[in-house]
């Protein structure tokens, strides 16, 4: 035959078709392999089901399922902060002391002042922070989630989820993409391929920043600890500041399936598409590749991309720091000038100016601003406990508990971090959703800081 | 500077932003126009080619109605599309030429694929494809539309129950007939819905009736037919039954009968699958089928959600969660 003959038969024949043959032939493939797999597999004792199923019924019955998912992280959480603020300041102590010496060192060999200052008041002191902020959170928190992951833990908390997720009009497997947003966003938004609904997976996108990352975390941990838990016995802060951070956590939630519910209302407008979600059996975890896993390909790569952001950012601030201006300086005269849209914010200049040099990473908000108060030449060493943060950022620079809450709900709710967006940008292949991330997130935090600020101020709490 | 320097520099700014090729004003409003010159050429081939298969003669009038265009420029319309040679007037009545059948035809073809990719892969509501897909149908090439259909997986007819034209051009007609024109007794199977005019197929959809779906018919009159798929029944207007096309039952709607959704299924029960809804196509379909869930395989609900949905099945050994619309669409049968 002819090939425009053969390719006519095949078109008449095509029309003829049933309807159903593509399901004959994945029916005849499933039938092929039940066969071959009833010949080479053996299957004995049905107790690892039994128990499997048992543990389904628990943590995703009505009574225990939300309880267990809650509880699940604020255990996760709490030993994060209480593992963290131990290592931080035992970290903090040494990488300080280095820079004392350090110090001294160029001092006894007649440096130039500016090299010293650039040096280590600039470039060493940008560095330590992110390290000493950054390192313990993550190292205790990525094994510990990576632990849950490997558990197959995840999938049932999607299962729990969807019908929340369906109301909004999202993809019940967002909330894995969610989890993972707690590492890191940008991982996230690419972790977002396992939805297949385009219009459900830019949902997922769009909204994942409102999970707080790795990067975040800190921050939110810090002031969790030094201005809420403050004030309460001793024994009980490391709960009051991990409970602080779930509270936080939950309102990104909230927030979540908010901008879900509006997104596919408005821009992304459809419904709730077809959702299927394997459950895989439990594992034991395999522990040795978790530690591997999280300490290398998580912990190691977070804290050097920080790095290589807070080292040069480190350096700006110095130089912003020692460029005068009439009595003050750049960075001041910056800061300053951003002020009155900070107050307005219930924030303040110079948190303004921090989070606009981290827009590389987030990772070094805290840093940035600390060095910013401090100031250069003022106050040689950061500050390594908990209390001197508090006396430098009240005594020192009039905050109060508004900018604390503020600043978690700013850190909570702003835009994405460089990475992220470049990231949103990869997977959607459009300016046009990138923006609309940025100005979605940007437009939210200043709404929601300007609305607290306000009602506090009109009921006279600030 | 003076203010004359200004009045200067504005002018020839805006001369530039006006005439810059490519990005200039006046380039842009001219690409734009050429494209909704282009969208009503294309509708007006569509209008002819629909006439012509439903052996009805197209005319200026009908035209500049369908179109909604006043007489005279619907005139200058045919007369520029005459030079384009994509339609021959002969007296009152306009007839396309081969090479504007050829057009219409991959618009219809485009129009199509896009209502199945808006349906089965953006899985838009039935009742918005039209509408979008009338946007979309018309900036496409040949090759594009193509990647469109392998990516589709070469599907044989749109959302509506009408036939995909092959990019040879060959177009099928709707198989079925009207409702008002059907007399056998017995089940029938609703094998396309008209989605022109859109006030009828809105109605059809508000009705609950849906492609795919059997149907008997209780009663017809001159006032209304009275339908029912055995549970609930549906009334129409005779005017809007003769938008719904039936056909007879196929081997698979017959399985059906003796059947009940999965999402109905109780937990103490156990079933086979029978059949995978024909109103399931596309990226749903080939889910279901790669998890497994063909016909023949054992199923039972193993855990269920707080709030009864999702609720997760127990097949070929792997715990799988479904939301209960589509477990409404997987028919088993209790053993």
């Amino acid at each position: 035959m002819e090939a425009n003959e053969i390719l006519a038969k095949a078109e008449s024949l095509r029309n003829n078709l049933s309807t159903g043959f593509r399901d004959e032939i994945v029916k005849s493939l499933y039938t092929e392999a039940e066969h071959i797999a009833k010949r080479a597999v053996k299957t004995t004792s049905d107790k690892k089901y039994d128990f499997d199923q048992k543990i389904d019924r628990l943590v995703t019955s009505p009574y225990t399922g939300l309880p267990i998912m809650l509880l699940l992280l604020g255990i996760i959480i709490w030993i994060t902060v209480s593992g963290a603020n131990v290592l931080s300041s035992a970290i903090a102590v040494v990488l300080f002391g280095i820079g004392d010496y350090g110090r001294a060192l160029f001092n006894q060999i007649e440096m130039p002042w500016w090299i010293t200052g650039f040096i280590w008041d600039g470039v060493y002191l940008g560095l330590a922070w992110v390290i000493s902020v950054m390192l313990p959170p993550m190292m205790i928190f990525f094994p510990a989630f990576t632990f849950l992951e490997d558990l197959g833990y995840l999938p049932r908390v999607a299962f729990n989820l969807d019908w929340m997720f369906k109301k909004t009009g999202a993809h019940g497997k967002q909330s894995l993409t969610m989890a993972m947003g707690f590492g890191c966003n940008a991982a996230g938004v690419i972790a977002t391929r396992v939805i297949d609904s385009p219009r459900e997976r830019l949902i997922a996108i769009l909204t994942n920043n409102f999970v707080p990352c790795n990067g975040r975390f800190p921050t939110l941990i810090m002031l969790a600890t030094v201005f809420v838990a403050a004030s309460f016995p001793p024994a009980l802060t490391s709960f009051i500041a991990a409970g602080t951070v779930v509270g936080v956590v939950l309102i990104g939630v909230a927030f979540t399936f908010l901008a879900s519910w509006i997104l596919s209302r408005t821009v992304l407008k459809g419904e709730a598409s077809a959702f299927t979600l394997e459950l895989p059996p439990y594992r034991r975890p395999n522990v040795s590749r978790i530690l591997y896993t999280s300490i290398i390909d998580r912990t190691i790569f977070v804290l050097w991309r920080a790095m290589q952001t807070a080292a040069p950012a480190g350096a700006i601030i110095w130089i912003l720091a020692n460029i005068p201006i009439g009595d003050s300086n750049l960075a001041r005269a910056v800061a300053d000038w951003l002020n009155p849209f900070g107050l307005l914010l219930g924030l303040d200049g110079v948190i303004l100016l921090a989070y606009i040099i981290a827009i590389p990473a987030n990772e070094i908000v805290v840093p940035t601003m600390m060095m910013v108060y401090i100031g250069a030449g003022m106050m040689i060493n950061g500050p390594s406990s908990n209390s001197a943060i508090f006396d430098l950022l009240v005594n020192g620079n009039g905050w109060t508990i508004l900018t604390a809450v503020n600043l978690m709900l700013f850190a909570l709710l702003h835009n994405p971090c460089a990475t992220t967006i470049m990231t949103i940008y990869k997977e959607t292949k459009s300016v046009k959703w990138a923006t609309l991330s940025v100005v979605m997130t940007l437009g939210t935090a200043f709404l929601v800081t300007f609305l607290t600020a306000t009602i506090a101020r009109l009921l006279g709490w600030a | 500077m003076t203010s004359l320097t200004w009045v200067f520099i504005t002018a020839l700014l805006l001369l530039v932003s006006t005439f810059l090729p490519r990005v200039g004003l006046l380039a842009i409003y001219k690409t734009y126009r050429a494209a909704l010159e282009r969208e009503q050429v294309e509708d007006a081939l569509k209008h002819l080619l629909d006439r012509e298969q439903h052996g009805r003669q197209a005319s200026p009038e009908s035209l500049a109605g369908t179109l909604n265009l006043q007489r005279s420029h619907a005139i200058r319309l045919i007369e520029d599309m005459e030079k384009q040679g994509l339609l021959e007037s002969r007296g009152a009545n306009l007839h396309l030429t081969t090479q504007g059948e050829r057009w219409a035809i991959h618009i219809v073809r485009a129009h199509r694929l896009w209502e199945r990719y808006l349906t089965d892969e953006a899985r838009m509501p039935l009742e918005k494809i039209h509408g979008e897909s009338e946007r979309r149908e018309h900036s496409f090439t040949e090759a594009q539309l193509d990647e469109l259909d392998a990516a589709l997986g070469h599907p044989t007819r749109d959302p509506h129950g009408d036939p995909i034209p092959t990019r040879e051009g060959t177009l099928l007609k709707a198989e079925g007939m009207p409702l008002t024109a059907w007399q056998a007794e017995g089940p029938v199977q609703i094998v396309h819905l008209e989605d022109e005019p859109p006030l009828a197929f809105e109605q059809i959809l508000a009705a609950g009736l849906r492609l795919g779906q059997t149907i008997r018919i209780l009663d017809r009159n001159p006032q209304r037919y009275l339908l029912t798929d055995g549970e609930t029944e549906y009334r129409l207007a005779p005017a809007v039954a003769a938008n719904v096309s039936v056909a007879a039952l196929p081997e698979s709607e017959t399985a059906k009968a003796s059947a009940i959704p999965l999402a109905e299924l109780t937990y103490d029960q156990r079933a086979e699958i029978v059949v995978l809804d024909e109103a399931v196509q596309g990226f749903t379909r080939r889910r279901f089928l790669d998890l497994g869930l063909t016909p023949g395989t054992m199923i039972y609900p193993e855990l269920q959600n707080f709030f009864g949905d999702p609720r997760a099945y127990r097949v070929r050994g792997t715990l799988i969660a479904l939301r209960k619309d589509q477990a409404a669409q997987i028919w088993v049968k209790p053993v």
